[in-house]
């Protein structure tokens, strides 16, 4: 039964959805039943989750266990569904905060259990869902169905703000989806026009590149635009990003959790899915734009993080750098690039998730999120400092922690299309770790008052559902190699579709490299002290398949 | 002479099967008004209301058997548009019936004319559905109207009812006045000689180019007099008044057949009559819907009246449903109006159920009074929910359905400005829908739950509830469905 295949996947997609069924027939007072029975469906779903890890073939760059059953023939939907390696990674990331995002709210819910776990649980199976479908009707449906639940997790149980903001988070996603929805059919139609057959699946989207690329420059702009106001708005960059520190604030820690680690990875997700692929002259276009958006969100976000008094503000303004520099890294339109950008996606649901639980933590006991009600907490709670120093690191980060090496290739692909943008970035990143060490330092040393005294370390459910994320932030941060060869052959795919041919031009430009070495080396023979000079340079250099400061020249011309 | 009545009077008798739903309803509403009023006392008059129900199941089974084809001088056509808008009149007419007869209990207003008037405005609806003439367009709309110009003012003891009656029917009057005038152009441009939206149409095509200004006072006219049956601004502003003025279950029924009736004869006259007469009416029917859909969305977001909230909306959801109408592919454009009218009567009717049921507890009228409904009737409260998410066009639920079905093919007809303005505004409307929710959900409750609902409430609610939780699931249905609106 358990091997990866399409059954399996659909199972763990929806065994939530089916969990919150089968909650909703359990009477109300039975708040136990709710919490261990919502915590063992994600645990069980992860699980099956797990094995798609170990199923999956990461030398192809296909779509992996798909299957489309006919749904609508007349319109061309089909139920399609089916992963590649970046969409798994997304997946499995889903699966692997669901049961934390569970685990944290046994204590801070305090009424209304019963409809909490069950919209916890349909918000899961809506986010599951957006990462598998190879459907872009299907696509558009879990995108606005998740929606939904995230407007009651915030409105009920939120802060004094809720209802603002949720239904801001709601009408902000609602019109960027249905821009999207107006380009989805847009193509759809064009699809059409050129193939005279009605077909929603992602892979005819894609194969669409070139018959849109012929179309009028404005047509493509528009789509482009349309495409990304909707997924801008998800990740959130500048200047549509003003939902999300209100939602953050209000949200209940699991939901901020959510939003953090999911939410605000379906629009970056967006991005590499449909924007690049299907646009990538309009792109490559608007690339200026789009480059200078994500640099004002890395340094606006850092520096209104900075100022921040209320924990739960700083780190949501800290997503909105962040995200800034995943999408950096997507623009880069290059190997480097892209995958750094994904892995930081990974990257940053670990680390923040762990800052709002952390804030989540101290909230609970004290009612409070203003750094400045806090001192000294280190020696109150030993434990929680620790972890949340694990958490801080991760995110600002530290060497042999998960952040660094998502920073690190997102710089280097950035820095190929870019230099001077990579620049501007590493500002953010030196911003970033000032804002999360001053808040650091304010919470955890100085003088403790009688309050914080008082105040209890971390229970062993608390300590246990920041395990996994503690574990997850080493084991990438020492060993990303899995998780690079997971998006390898997808994202080489990727690169292909935005500029085709750029592998081939870039085999080349290697081949011509170790070629006009070797020439300079047959060259520059006679003067001894050279020689043994050029030699070292040139020895790691034609060990390796492609040096990485050749690469402008042909990877940013297009 | 007498062949001459002799050859007319074959002629009604062998064409009178087209119109035998029609026939039928007439008759039997006449037949209720006396002598049937005698057969019940004064307590026994809901009776009426089961009856009505019956005489309803069969006029749809009558809608069924008739068979295509064309009479009375070519002015009623039976066909798939027909055929379908009937359905959904008559849908929108059994919900009526099943949802007032509780609420008339609970305020002793049982009368057998409640339910006559509403068979006798169903029969307009059912001509009006098939109407092939621009005079035969224009007396169904008189025969549906007027049966609601008295409905709407039923309470007369109560002088909002009242109002709203009689202000419907100055502007229902005026608004005639202008339509029969621009027909009366129509007919003096295609040189005297047929009103037949056929006829018509080849006979305009072959106006000199002096007489286009005619032609186009015309169709302006004849658009703007039936902008105003269905509500699409600026021909609204009764709307919102008639809508809180009149009986609930007599908003929801204006909400609903009679819009129904009024878009087949939009679809039939602007579809099929004037298409490609002249494009002149595409650019003012663009500004109707465009600013139907803007008014009606922004101006709902300020309501506290939930029938006011809920009349304003309707007012966006024809504003879309015109992007049907604007369709250069007519059929297309029939079958998506078609397909959205359906979703958005059953989600309707599911919404005034609930408007009914607090209503009859005195509560309902204000939006405030949904307070804290999550608490008292959580099932209830989750059905509410449910029609609010799928007003606002929220997958996977039915009125999305709708929307998208409609908005893809405004999009391939080119509308492009014009649906995104549909989709954003569309945004608008999630917003009050979910004041809706929020209040049923986020603010306490102040009183005790409640009695429960009646029998026939909770099956309405149920099965629309039902039916729009899963009708994108069923698509392929609904769409096969939706391919039988056709015309030949």
């Amino acid at each position: 039964m358990f091997t990866a295949n399409t059954t399996l996947m659909l199972v763990a997609t929806f065994l939530p959805l089916l969990g919150a069924l089968v909650l909703l027939l359990v009477p109300k007072g039975q708040r136990r039943v709710f919490e261990i029975g919502s915590l063992l469906v994600m645990i069980v779903s992860f699980l099956m989750s797990a094995v798609f890890w170990f199923g999956y073939d990461r030398a192809s760059d296909a779509v992996q266990w798909a299957r489309a059953w006919e749904w609508i023939p007349s319109m061309g939907v089909k139920f399609s569904v089916g992963m590649d390696g970046i969409s798994l990674l997304l997946w499995l990331l889903t699966t692997f905060i669901g049961p934390i995002a569970i685990a944290c709210s046994f204590k801070s819910i305090e009424e209304r259990h019963k409809e909490y776990y069950i919209w916890m649980l349909v918000l899961q199976t809506a986010m599951l869902g957006v990462f598998i479908t190879q459907d872009m009707f299907l696509f558009y449906l879990f995108w606005e169905v998740m929606l939904v639940p995230m407007y009651f997790l915030i409105a009920i149980w939120g802060g004094p703000q809720k209802l603002y903001a949720a239904i801001k988070l709601f009408l902000y996603t609602l019109a960027g989806g249905v821009l999207m929805l107006v380009a989805i059919l847009a193509i759809y139609f064009l699809q059409h026009k050129t193939t005279g057959g009605y077909n929603f699946s992602l892979e005819s989207f894609q194969a669409m590149a070139p018959v849109i690329a012929q179309q009028s420059k404005t047509y493509q702009i528009l789509l482009a635009l349309a495409f990304f106001i909707g997924f801008a708005i998800k990740v959130p960059m500048f200047p549509f990003h003003t939902w999300l520190p209100d939602a953050h604030v209000q949200a209940p820690t699991a939901g901020s959790v959510i939003l953090a680690a999911i939410l605000l990875k379906m629009g970056t997700y967006g991005f590499v899915r449909f924007l690049l692929p299907i646009l990538p002259g309009a792109t490559k276009d608007l690339m200026p734009w789009f480059i200078g958006l994500s640099l004002i969100g890395i340094i606006y976000g850092a520096l209104v993080a900075m100022i921040q008094k209320d924990m739960k503000k700083l780190v949501a303004y800290s997503s909105v750098s962040h995200l800034g520099l995943c999408m950096l890294g997507l623009f880069a339109l290059n190997p480097y690039g892209i995958k750094g950008g994904m892995f930081q996606m990974i990257n940053h649901g670990i680390s923040t998730s762990g800052l709002f639980l952390a804030v989540g933590i101290v909230y609970e006991r004290r009612h409070t999120r203003m750094i400045a009600d806090f001192g000294g907490l280190s020696k109150s709670m030993p434990i929680y400092a620790t972890v949340f120093m694990l958490m801080t690191m991760s995110s600002l980060g530290l060497p042999l922690l998960n952040g660094f090496i998502g920073e690190g290739i997102i710089l280097m692909g950035s820095f190929q299309a870019f230099p001077w943008a990579a620049v501007v970035a590493t500002l953010g990143i030196i911003l970033g770790a000032a804002y999360l060490l001053w808040m650091y330092q304010r919470v955890m040393f100085g003088p403790i008052t009688a309050v914080n005294e008082k105040m209890e370390d971390l229970n062993l459910r608390e300590i246990l559902y920041f395990a996994p994320l503690v574990i997850a932030a080493f084991w990438i941060g020492m060993y990303p190699k899995p998780i690079m060869d997971v998006m390898d052959a997808p994202v080489r795919k990727l690169v292909e579709q935005i500029t085709p041919g750029y592998h081939a031009a870039q085999s080349l430009a290697a081949q011509q490299a170790i070629a006009a070495k070797l020439g300079m080396r047959g060259m520059e023979a006679p003067a001894q002290q050279e020689v043994t000079s050029e030699g070292h340079e040139a020895a790691p250099a034609t060990g390796h398949e492609v040096p990485v400061h050749e690469a402008p020249a042909h990877g940013g011309g297009h | 002479m007498t062949g001459f009545s002799q050859g007319l009077l074959d002629a009604l008798l062998r064409d009178s099967h087209l119109i035998a739903p029609q026939l039928f309803l007439m008759v039997v509403a006449t037949l209720m008004l006396w002598p049937g009023d005698l057969f019940f006392n004064r307590n026994e008059k809901h009776k009426w209301a089961s009856i009505t129900l019956v005489i309803l199941a069969i006029t749809a089974a009558l809608i069924g058997r008739t068979t295509d084809g064309e009479g009375f001088s070519r002015m009623f056509r039976m066909d798939g548009l027909t055929r379908g808008f009937q359905m959904l009149c008559v849908l929108g007419a059994a919900a009526t019936v099943a949802l007032s007869v509780k609420l008339l209990n609970s305020i002793k207003q049982q009368t057998v004319e409640y339910y006559a008037l509403i068979l006798f405005s169903l029969a307009g609806m059912l001509f009006l559905c098939g109407a092939s003439d621009l005079i035969s367009v224009y007396f169904s709309l008189e025969l549906m109207a007027i049966s609601i110009y008295i409905l709407v003012a039923y309470l007369r003891d109560r002088a909002t009812s009242v109002e709203a009656g009689v202000k419907y029917f100055l502007l229902g009057a005026f608004s005639s006045g202008i339509l029969v005038y621009g027909i009366s152009l129509l007919y003096g441009a295609a040189g005297g000689t047929t009103t037949n939206l056929a006829d018509l149409n080849q006979a305009l095509a072959l106006t000199p180019t002096t007489s286009n200004l005619l032609v186009f006072s015309g169709v302006l006219m004849v658009l703007m007099g039936m902008a105003f049956k269905v509500a699409a601004v600026p021909f609204h502003m009764w709307a919102p008044d008639a809508y809180e003025g009149a009986p609930t279950p007599i908003t929801m029924f204006m909400s609903t057949a009679p819009k129904a009736a009024g878009l087949a004869a939009f679809l039939r006259v602007f579809g099929a009559g004037f298409h490609g007469v002249t494009s002149d009416w595409i650019l003012p029917l663009c500004y109707i819907a465009g600013a139907s859909m803007i008014l009606g969305n922004v101006t709902a977001v300020r309501q506290e009246s939930m029938k006011r909230l809920l009349a304003y909306s309707s007012i966006a959801h024809v504003g879309y449903m015109l992007l049907g109408v604007l369709s250069g592919d007519a059929r297309a454009g029939a079958q998506a109006v078609w397909l959205y009218m359906l979703i958005y009567i059953v989600m309707n009717t599911g919404a005034f159920a609930v408007v009914i049921y607090l209503q009859g507890k005195g509560e309902g009228e204000r939006i405030e009074d949904f307070k804290g409904l999550g608490r008292k009737h959580p099932v209830l409260a989750f059905a509410m929910m449910i029609f609010m998410l799928s007003l606002a066009g929220i997958p996977p639920l039915a009125g999305f359905f709708g929307k998208f079905y409609l908005f893809k093919l405004a999009i391939e007809q080119g509308f492009v400005t014009l649906t995104t303005i549909a989709l954003l505004t569309s945004a608008v409307g999630a917003y009050y829908y979910l004041g809706v929710v929020a209040q049923m959900y986020f603010r306490e409750p102040d009183g005790e739950p409640s009695a429960p609902m009646g029998a026939t409430s909770v099956f309405i609610v149920t099965l629309a509830c039902a039916l729009v939780l899963v009708a994108t699931a069923f698509g392929p249905w609904l769409v096969d469905w939706a391919s039988k609106i056709t015309w030949v």
